[in-house]
């Protein structure tokens, strides 16, 4: 196929899918409906390391978690979650929350969206003891 | 010995029947709403890597066509290109994808290039077009050497690839539940495959096959659907961006990172190259074997069912 043809076939294409999603409503991020949620969001990536407390964020968007092998954090990844350990992390306050950078190539960056005052509770946390 | 023959680009030419293939499952997926799911940002992702895999080919493309070359111009054989001999090369060459794909889950060089196939949490027909955009480096196009050397044309073994590529497209689905038993007895199927994609542990390292799932019954690897354990899509670690950078190249800056750590042995070095992912020179991470053991550990009424070892004298 001439590149003249397929080149804006792919480009119209995908972007004619994302937009469509979008409109859909299919861009809704996964969120936390309460603790046990947040367990098993973080258990589905370290299954060996049970969450010894959980500490879910009030939009139910993130949770903190502490393990015996150190505190974590859950969050979503679209209409999904993922989790990371915080070793290494520097935490940012920025205007919707707090901003995680991590030693990680695959999250080198979290965007907690949070209240003011419980991005300066989590701040705080996080930076006594990560 | 013909070096004229030419073959439709068919991967190319099947772009638009991706596109309409894509929103046929989305509106079944909407309209029904069942057979699967669909998030944007997943989904961008999918495209823009299946896009940058068409582009890879186009500037890349040469590297394995010229090898290829080389060894048609060395053989003295020269099949022809008869509807028969374009058959056998297609099921030899479905062969030889079992085993590049088998090398890609086992070998972590080729995983570097594959892992962005499996890096998605959803399993829809985006997901099929999630493709590497580094595997050229992997340098599996040896595996393709027998079927030239054997006397099948450059262009047809590319172009059967194409064929197989575009069949395993469909099968990239949660909209289609079981074929009938024929079916699923000898051809890859949407069922077959959702296992391949699955992060349990018992659905780790099975399903190699392209199209004829037979591969996996004749080599050991075939392991079923079960109604009793839904799939979970996605990486052991699922990944924290849906940057396509990131995504096609994590594995191989993980491999960089992992290999030249100081104090390492160079033959420690090699095997972060070459070992099964998730191997580790002390022991910190586990591979698939690892993840299945520590499953059955905690879970020992599962030991030999599918997917599981059994116990054995090693592993009681």
């Amino acid at each position: 196929m001439p590149l003249s043809i397929l080149l804006p076939m792919v480009v119209l294409g995908i972007a004619g899918i994302a937009v469509l999603l979008h409109v859909l409503g299919l861009s809704r991020r996964a969120t936390l409906s309460d603790a046990a949620a947040a367990r098993a969001a973080w258990l589905r990536e370290f299954p060996e390391d049970a969450p010894t407390q959980v500490i879910l964020c009030r939009n139910h968007s993130a949770a903190l978690i502490e393990t015996a092998q150190g505190r974590g954090v859950v969050w979503p990844m679209g209409a999904d979650t993922t989790a990371r350990y915080l070793r290494g992390a520097r935490v940012r306050r920025r205007k919707a929350g707090l901003t995680l950078d991590l030693p990680d190539y695959t999250a080198p960056r979290i965007r907690l969206t949070l209240s003011p005052d419980e991005a300066a509770s989590w701040c705080a946390l996080l930076e006594s003891r990560v | 010995m013909s070096d004229t023959l030419t073959y439709p680009d068919v991967v190319n030419w099947a772009v638009p029947l991706f596109i309409a293939a894509i929103l046929a499952e989305l509106v079944w997926i909407v309209i029904k709403g069942r057979g699967g799911r669909y998030e944007t940002r997943d989904a961008l992702t999918s495209l823009l890597l299946g896009a940058g895999n068409v582009a890879e080919g186009i500037v890349l493309g040469f590297v394995a066509y010229g090898f290829f070359m080389v060894l048609w111009e060395i053989t003295p054989l020269d099949l022809g290109h008869s509807v028969w001999v374009i058959a056998l090369c297609f099921v030899l060459d479905d062969l030889r994808y079992y085993w590049v794909h088998r090398f890609g889950h086992r070998i972590r060089w080729v995983w570097a290039s594959h892992v962005n196939h499996h890096s998605s949490q959803h399993y829809n027909l985006t997901t099929a077009l999630r493709q590497t955009w580094t595997g050229t480096f992997t340098f599996m196009m040896a595996v393709r050497a027998p079927l030239i050397l054997l006397g099948f044309h450059p262009a047809m073994v590319l172009f059967v690839g194409g064929l197989n590529l575009i069949y395993q497209f469909w099968i990239h689905t949660e909209a289609i539940g079981r074929l009938p038993r024929w079916v699923e007895a000898v051809m890859n199927t949407p069922s077959h495959h959702r296992v391949h994609h699955g992060r349990n542990p018992r659905y780790l390292d099975c399903n190699y096959a392209g199209v004829f799932i037979i591969w996996d019954k004749m080599f050991g690897t075939f392991v079923p659907e079960l109604e009793r354990e839904k799939v979970d899509y996605g990486l052991v670690h699922n990944l924290g961006t849906f940057n396509p950078l990131r995504v096609a190249f994590h594995e191989w800056i993980g491999i960089w990172r992992d290999a030249t750590q100081p104090g390492l042995t160079w033959r420690e070095r090699l095997m972060y190259c070459v070992m099964p992912p998730g191997w580790s020179h002390d022991n910190s991470r586990g591979t698939s074997e690892a993840i299945k053991a520590r499953y059955l550990a905690t879970h020992p009424e599962e030991a030999g069912t599918p997917g599981l070892p059994r116990p054995t004298a090693h592993n009681p």
